[in-house]
């Protein structure tokens, strides 16, 4: 039949009026990103990590830069941790090369500044403020 | 039937007594009602645009499943109102070497005949600006003018993609007016009239487009290729000819284009519903249900019908590609054209042939 490819198209479109939409409202509605997600920053578990700088010495970019210093035992001790996202390229290598498993990528992917300074993030600084607020939290619960 | 409807008359009644004793003689007051009108029509006009446009983005939203304005105001509703703002505050730009007065005056020349048209769309019983007896004819003469306000936008610019984009459109209007004009002379040779309300009351037992299917889907097609819209908006082509005729306008000048075209989709959605439609009479329907339906009033009944017809040059919108120009010329000389003379001659032999039978 003549202009049957019309009506068919105007009968997608119109199934489509009625069908929920897909977009995700983003700053309300925050992404599922899913587990292999790969971009937000570094966020490190200061008490299970080892201080070996592996992660360091397997980055591409020397975008994590460490320190360290010896405890009374001799042991190893994280001092510094600095994750520079501003070099980071996310190819994920230190994550991988890490042997006790203590650094993954956040789901924060919104932390654009107006310097390349506010891309460099002091992650034992982020570690402490992350475990004073889960501290805080469970006081509020608590009471 | 008049007595339940027509809440609008009652007003106007009520506003002409109030008039009377302060102006005394009836002709000061007949001035005064005709000024009051051309408020209420100006008002029609422009509260249409702003939810014409917030309509169209919405559909246009919810037809590519994304949900269209939500940010501004209630579920987005204030969005026009910005635009609106925004458009007002913009700095008017004259480019260098534009033919001043011709280019100054487009826009103006666009509005005004749009504006002429709304005078004789029956909104409802007795609802008329101006009944006059050629109504019809009036709206498609004072219609066919919006041709040469695109050709003087586009040739007054002193672009050559003005230029061209504004022949095109005038080639496309002038080429789509002759089906639009043809495809209505089936309904007044039934009618016998060219007087709107004498088409409307015609229609009190059955609808035209039951009647006249080929007229309505020759009108609908025509109609839509007449206020540019997609699949015929070949004036904003904007990956061939920029944005037509309209390219070097700004600010103010250039939202009385965008005016005028919401302005006349709304012209062309009322003819539609005045002629085919069956204006402001009630879906005809037997007993209590018939009964029910009448109880509504005429206007609500048009601007139902009107908005109904707009719906439908949206969804066309949003799911038409666009005609190629080639493409757009022969179909409208070589389809549209043969088949709107070929419905007025089966029209008049219908009309004949239904005589004989009755035996008149």
């Amino acid at each position: 039949m003549l202009g049957k490819g019309l009506l068919t198209g105007m009968a997608v479109t119109l199934r489509e009026m009625f069908r929920k939409n897909v977009t995700e409202e983003y700053p309300e509605v925050q992404p599922d990103l899913g587990e292999r997600f790969r971009g937000g920053r570094l966020e490190l578990n200061v008490s299970k990590c080892i201080a070996c700088g592996l992660c360091m010495t397997n980055c591409p970019n020397g975008s994590i830069k460490l320190t360290t210093v010896k405890d009374e035992n001799n042991k190893r001790q994280l001092n510094t941790y600095v994750h520079n996202t501003g070099l980071c390229l996310f190819c994920n290598l230190c994550i991988e090369a890490c042997p006790p498993k203590c650094i993954e990528w956040s789901k924060e992917f919104a932390y654009s500044g107006y310097s390349r300074d506010a891309l460099i993030f002091d992650c034992m600084a982020l570690d402490k403020q992350q475990s004073a607020e889960d501290k805080s939290q469970t006081t509020e619960e608590k009471g | 039937m008049k007595d339940n409807q027509d809440i609008l008359l009652t007003i106007a009644a009520t506003l002409r007594s109030f008039l009377d004793p302060l102006l005394g003689q009836p002709d000061a007051v007949d001035v005064a009602m005709y000024g009051v009108g051309l408020a209420v029509i100006l008002g029609i006009i422009f509260g249409n645009a702003v939810i014409l446009v917030w309509a169209e983005r919405k559909v246009a939203g919810y037809m590519q499943s994304r949900p269209g304005p939500n940010r501004v105001g209630p579920i987005g509703l204030l969005q026009t109102v910005a635009d609106t703002i925004k458009l007002i505050t913009k700095e008017d730009i004259r480019p260098k070497g534009v033919d001043r007065w011709v280019w100054f005056l487009a826009p103006v020349v666009l509005f005004v005949p749009t504006l002429a048209a709304y005078a004789v769309f029956p909104f409802s019983d007795g609802l008329i600006a101006v009944d006059l007896n050629i109504g019809l004819f009036y709206f498609l003469a004072i219609a066919s003018t919006v041709t040469i306000p695109f050709l003087m936008a586009g040739w007054a610019s002193n672009n050559k993609y003005s230029l061209l984009g504004g022949m095109r459109s005038v080639a496309q209007m002038v080429s789509y007016e002759i089906p639009l004009v043809f495809s209505l002379v089936g309904v007044v040779m039934l009618v016998g009239s060219l007087k709107m309300s004498s088409i409307v009351e015609a229609q009190s037992g059955i609808w035209f487009v039951f009647l006249q299917p080929v007229a309505f889907l020759i009108y609908v097609i025509a109609a839509t290729a007449e206020t540019n819209r997609t699949p015929f908006d070949l004036v904003e082509g904007e990956s061939e000819i920029v944005a037509g005729p309209m390219t070097e306008y700004s600010g103010m000048k250039w939202s009385l284009f965008f005016l005028a075209e919401y302005a006349n989709l709304f012209a062309v959605s009322a003819i539609a519903t005045t002629v085919f439609l069956g204006g402001w009479q009630p879906l005809p329907m037997p007993g209590a249900l018939g009964e029910m339906l009448a109880a509504i009033p005429g206007w609500i009944w048009f601007a139902a019908k009107t908005y109904f017809m707009i719906f439908l040059f949206m969804w066309f919108r949003w799911t038409f590609p666009r005609f190629r120009v080639d493409q757009l010329m022969a179909f409208g000389w070589k389809v549209l054209l043969p088949l709107a003379l070929a419905n007025i001659l089966v029209t008049g032999v219908g009309i004949y042939a239904y005589r004989m039978a009755i035996g008149g």
